[in-house]
């Protein structure tokens, strides 16, 4: 496993760009801005992508090159760029009808860090890589993963739903690049398309959201329409 | 022997001599930006030198508590400069008082005591600066204390002294995502207790008053004491900042005369820089609704529990 014998210098680079993009999520989940929730994404983007190159360059995997690229720019560019047009043409602005407060989904975001932090320690100590960089990479996916789904929860707007998605998959991305960086590069191209693709279809969902029950929100949905 | 006792009232004197001077520094920069002339960076000792010079008035209602809380606040500003590196990199005598926590303690203390006289006269303001206070105090508290436990971690001692050495002599710490979050939760615990935007506690409007609804029926001298007080804790605050977290250089080490004078210069210089950063936050913020204080300090609480986590992993 390439983590377990990292250099110090690049233990530390990893952890530096692993816990920023935890960070972004936060930021993420604490802004009430649909537009800061796009930069913050943008930019989290922008950092795995700057970890997967990096990854590359120590583990020395030549084709980790095109998929930092690759991310960079359907993450980082494209798929911002998509949700920044539905979001122009939504005239949303803000989510207006919070279930939870900012604040208090940033607690509860802190608590689910914790709870990441307990169950990594415990599969690192399992595979007997406790207190190295794995279990640092396990915490930050697994708690992306929870701010992921928080933001599904408690979000209500469908542009916030969809960006609680990508979160999601941005921590599952992020951890694979650090734990499994040999990962087949057919995989990942797969995946990039499959995010685009959910991008499509959300921006078609949001299309009729808007035509047939005349708003973005998630909260006016309750019954079914044949 | 006699050198470091001499140095050790040195530290306290800076504190109480100097704390004027950052808040007129801030307050003039502050006014600068807005391109404003503003009244020059030595208001604050102006100001203070008017206030000693009026008659004591005490509000029929006063108990001997309204006496004793202005003495007991100045005092503990000026026992927290013993704990902590102000001027020297080394303990001097009496430091080994109490670590960081019993710092937080002594700066509690004083203003739990200017609580109970915001409540002793009785009156409508009083009581309602004080609930403020108390519940801004409930806020911030928790990520104070999280702060803490995350220096404790990182330096594996509770003192200040040992957290700047550190800090110091490996660069990889101080670079590690776990200090670099510290530092900026505790930057927002900063702003909070030092009456800074987005939490402007000090301002005059009625509906706004924490700061100035607690000390509304003070006049003269004890107004003074607690004004030089509160601004003793902005100068301890932001020690605590520079000297054992941001900016751990440039303490005087081997503890001579030229050393701490340049300690001192050092330690303003760090201050004007903290004290620009506080200005740009000021300028750019504006106050946040009473139902909002919890946004900031629930980031901060975040920060300081991602510290925690980057602590455990590295």
């Amino acid at each position: 496993m390439l983590v377990a014998h990292l250099s110090p210098l690049a233990a530390s680079l990893f952890s530096l760009i692993a816990i920023a993009s935890l960070l972004l999520a936060f930021v993420m989940l604490g802004s009430r801005w649909l537009r800061h929730y796009l930069y913050a994404f943008a930019l989290e983007s922008w950092l795995i992508a700057a970890l997967s190159a990096a990854v590359g360059y120590y583990g020395q995997y030549p084709e980790l090159y095109l998929i930092a690229i690759l991310t960079a720019v359907f993450r980082g560019c494209l798929l911002p760029y998509l949700l920044l047009r539905i979001v122009r043409r939504l005239n949303v602005a803000r989510e207006l009808h919070v279930v939870v407060q900012a604040s208090s989904s940033l607690v509860i975001g802190a608590f689910a860090v914790v709870f990441a932090l307990v169950v990594a320690t415990h599969i690192g100590d399992t595979l007997g890589l406790g207190g190295t960089v794995v279990v640092l990479a396990l915490t930050v996916m697994l708690s992306m993963k929870l701010i992921g789904f928080l933001m599904l929860t408690v979000r209500h707007e469908a542009i916030s739903q969809i960006l609680g998605l990508l979160v999601l998959e941005n921590g599952i991305f992020l951890g694979s690049q650090i734990l499994v960086p040999g990962m087949p590069l057919l995989l990942e191209i797969v995946i990039l398309f499959d995010l685009l693709i959910i991008v499509a279809c959300f921006g078609l969902l949001v299309q009729y959201l808007i035509s047939h029950v005349g708003t973005t929100s998630s909260l006016k949905l309750r019954r079914l329409v044949g | 022997m006699t050198r470091v006792i001499l140095l050790q009232i040195a530290q306290v004197l800076a504190v109480l001599l100097l704390a004027p001077l950052l808040q007129g520094i801030i307050l003039q920069f502050e006014e600068r930006v807005q391109r404003a002339q503003g009244p020059g960076i030595f208001q604050p000792y102006r100001d203070l030198r008017k206030l000693f010079h009026k008659q004591i008035v005490l509000p029929e209602t006063a108990s001997w508590l309204f006496w004793i809380a202005p003495v007991v606040a100045f005092t503990a500003m000026m026992t927290v400069p013993i704990l902590i590196p102000v001027l020297t990199n080394f303990p001097l005598p009496l430091s080994d008082m109490g670590d960081i926590l019993g710092g937080g303690l002594i700066l509690t203390l004083g203003g739990f005591m200017i609580t109970l006289a915001g409540l002793d006269s009785g009156s409508a303001y009083g009581g309602i600066g004080s609930s403020r206070a108390v519940m801004l105090a409930i806020l911030a508290e928790p990520t104070l204390i999280l702060v803490f436990v995350g220096i404790t971690l990182l330096a594996k001692a509770m003192l200040p002294f040992v957290v700047n050495h550190l800090l110091v002599a490996q660069p990889a710490v101080y670079w590690s995502p776990a200090h670099l979050f510290l530092v900026a939760a505790f930057f927002v615990l900063l702003l909070v207790e030092t009456d800074r935007l987005p939490i402007h506690s000090s301002t005059h409007v009625e509906v706004y008053m924490i700061e100035e609804g607690r000390i509304l029926e003070y006049a003269g001298p004890l107004l003074a004491l607690l004004r030089w007080a509160s601004m003793m804790k902005q100068f301890i605050l932001y020690t605590i900042f520079c000297n054992v977290l941001l900016l751990p250089w440039a303490l005087s080490i081997e503890g001579t005369a030229i050393g701490a004078l340049g300690a001192a210069a050092a330690l303003m210089f760090k201050f004007t820089l903290v004290g620009c950063a506080v200005v740009v936050v000021e300028t750019t913020q504006s106050r946040l609704r009473f139902y909002r204080y919890q946004e900031p300090l629930a980031a901060s609480f975040l920060l300081a529990v991602l510290a925690i986590i980057g602590t455990q992993l590295s």
